[in-house]
């Protein structure tokens, strides 16, 4: 028989097998973390709502990391999408070191050269932006904490604002357009290239006569009167209206940016504009307009460009 | 295939029970298990790829062997019905016991478990990838959701691997230190202690060469199956 009795020897293997996974526990920081939260002696970190962490940090290994590393794919038996999965790590160890970026795995490999083998996110992903990898840094150094508050970590580039675009409602724009669209249409047609809509989804109108040099006028202003509620921006450099026109731009009462440079408009032209309430950018480079005119122009709320 | 001579029971005090085949093939899968282990651990995929393959040479081998090997080598001699494996558990909690040349039922057992485990870890493997610049050879054959699913199951069954081997070495050390027999020695110079073999034992070895031409075999169809 043996050198010792069956029940002896259990009593060892337990022993080493306890002592086993303490060991392991030592190679494996990601079991580790779990049997201690398993067994109550290690609370998952606590994460607030407005904590840089939250804010910053989350939505970007969301956008980057979690595809791969998150409940649907643990690659390399890492997960990224919550605070205490991340410092848990992964099979190979801890990703977060807080506090020291040396021994950050996951900041090593956002900061590889693209061509390493080992450079995170892999393949043709997008990596992420010197911005993002500032962010994260930022985050690592000051402790990795899920409760340290957005602007406590001083440094970080702002965050990217998420722009979005309203779909336009093309009916609805048709139907703003439609009482004057033949109007325009035959104006668009006689004056070629000066009239358009300020933009897709717009029925104003934007008005570039200075195209068409000296050869309009005053009397192709007038021809224009139709649209004058419409116009918002209008650019008359360079072409031959004088302060005859002075009435029909003073009846453009939404325009916002008008352009008169080089033209023979007079102070009286100005004065008239007093009805165009929206006007904001008035441009009288080489114009007869006087300073004194313009000094009282410059009490409004008009940007003057003389 | 046998060989047709006598059976092996010289007149010294141990007698030879494991074939040189079967013992290079425990060890091979021993060494082969822990570099296969310490190559993904530390993201070496090409060795990783190799020592699978070379893995997948020997189980196409043992499998054929435990057909056509020697007595002790072939799965009828030591796959056991579960009442003689019940039976053996129970007899070794008694003071005797029981006396077999080559696996106990439930040693059989054992075996067909990690030919098993062993083979599902390769198949998953051949389609695994490192979520990096690696793709075993058929991982590109399925889709990359599917890959990851085999990768992440690939993981998994090494756990699986490991406890095996972990109640395989318990079981090793169990009969050295409270059985009184040394299961390590004869795995590796072929000879047990006429003590610890039934005495009625009648064993026949086939010739290293049919190793030698089913090895050969392995290979190739190996070859065959993961060429670029």
């Amino acid at each position: 028989m043996g050198k010792i009795s069956a029940g002896v020897y259990f009593g060892c293997v337990a022993a080493a097998t306890v002592a086993g996974f303490g060991v392991m526990m030592e190679f494996r920081p990601a079991l580790a973390h779990s049997v201690r939260e398993w067994v109550g002696l290690e609370k998952p970190p606590q994460v607030r709502s407005n904590s840089f962490y939250a804010m910053r940090v989350a939505p970007l290994l969301q956008e980057h990391c979690t595809a791969c590393h998150g409940s649907g794919r643990e690659k390399a038996e890492l997960r990224l999408d919550s605070l205490a999965a991340v410092l848990r790590g992964s099979k190979h160890g801890a990703v977060i070191k807080p506090g020291d970026l040396e021994k950050s795995e996951l900041f090593t490999r956002i900061t590889l050269p693209a061509s390493n083998d080992k450079f995170m996110p892999p393949d043709s992903k997008p990596p992420l932006s010197p911005d993002e990898v500032k962010v994260i840094k930022l985050w690592i150094a000051a402790g990795a904490s899920g409760v340290q508050a957005v602007n406590a970590i001083k440094g970080a580039p702002p965050p990217v604002v998420q722009v979005k675009f309203t779909e336009i409602d093309e009916a609805a724009v048709l139907r703003q357009r439609a009482p004057l669209s033949s109007v325009v249409q035959q104006l668009q047609d006689r004056f070629p290239g000066i009239i358009a809509y300020e933009s897709r989804g717009s029925a104003d109108l934007e008005l570039n006569a200075a195209l068409m040099r000296t050869s309009f006028g005053d009397k192709e202003l007038a021809a224009l009167a139709p649209l004058q509620d419409h116009i918002v921006w209008a650019d008359f450099s360079g072409t031959s209206i004088s302060d005859a026109s002075g009435a029909a731009l003073a009846a453009m009462r939404h325009l916002r940016t008008l352009r008169l440079i080089n033209t023979q408009v007079t102070d009286s032209t100005i004065q008239a504009l007093t009805s165009a309430k929206e006007l904001r950018s008035l441009t009288l480079v080489g114009t007869a307009v006087t300073e004194q005119c313009v000094a009282a122009l410059r009490k409004t709320k008009i940007r003057v460009i003389r | 295939m046998r060989n047709a001579g006598s059976p092996v029971m010289g007149a010294d005090s141990h007698v030879k029970v494991w074939d040189f085949p079967t013992r290079v093939f425990h060890w091979t899968v021993v060494s082969l298990v822990l570099t296969s282990w310490i190559t993904a651990d530390q993201g070496f995929m090409k060795l990783h790829l190799w020592s699978g393959s070379i893995l997948l040479v020997a189980l196409i081998f043992r499998i054929a062997w435990g057909v056509i090997g020697s007595t002790t080598a072939r799965f009828i001699d030591f796959i056991a019905p579960p009442r003689r494996v019940w039976s053996y558990l129970r007899a070794l909690v008694t003071p005797d016991k029981p006396l077999y040349a080559g696996h106990n039922p439930a040693g059989g057992w054992m075996v067909v478990a990690l030919v098993t485990l062993l083979s599902l870890q390769i198949a998953t493997g051949l389609f695994a990838n490192d979520g990096l610049k690696f793709n075993a050879p058929f991982a590109t054959l399925v889709d990359s959701e599917l890959s990851d699913r085999l990768t992440q199951l690939h993981g998994e069954l090494f756990n699986f691997i490991l406890l095996l081997v972990y109640f395989h070495v318990v079981a090793v050390f169990f009969y050295f230190w409270v059985k009184g027999e040394n299961l390590i020695g004869p795995m590796l110079h072929g000879k047990k202690h006429r003590a610890h073999v039934p005495p009625d034992l009648n064993l026949r070895f086939t010739r290293s060469v049919i190793a030698l031409a089913l090895l050969t075999l392995s290979a190739g169809l190996v070859w065959w199956i993961l060429r670029p």
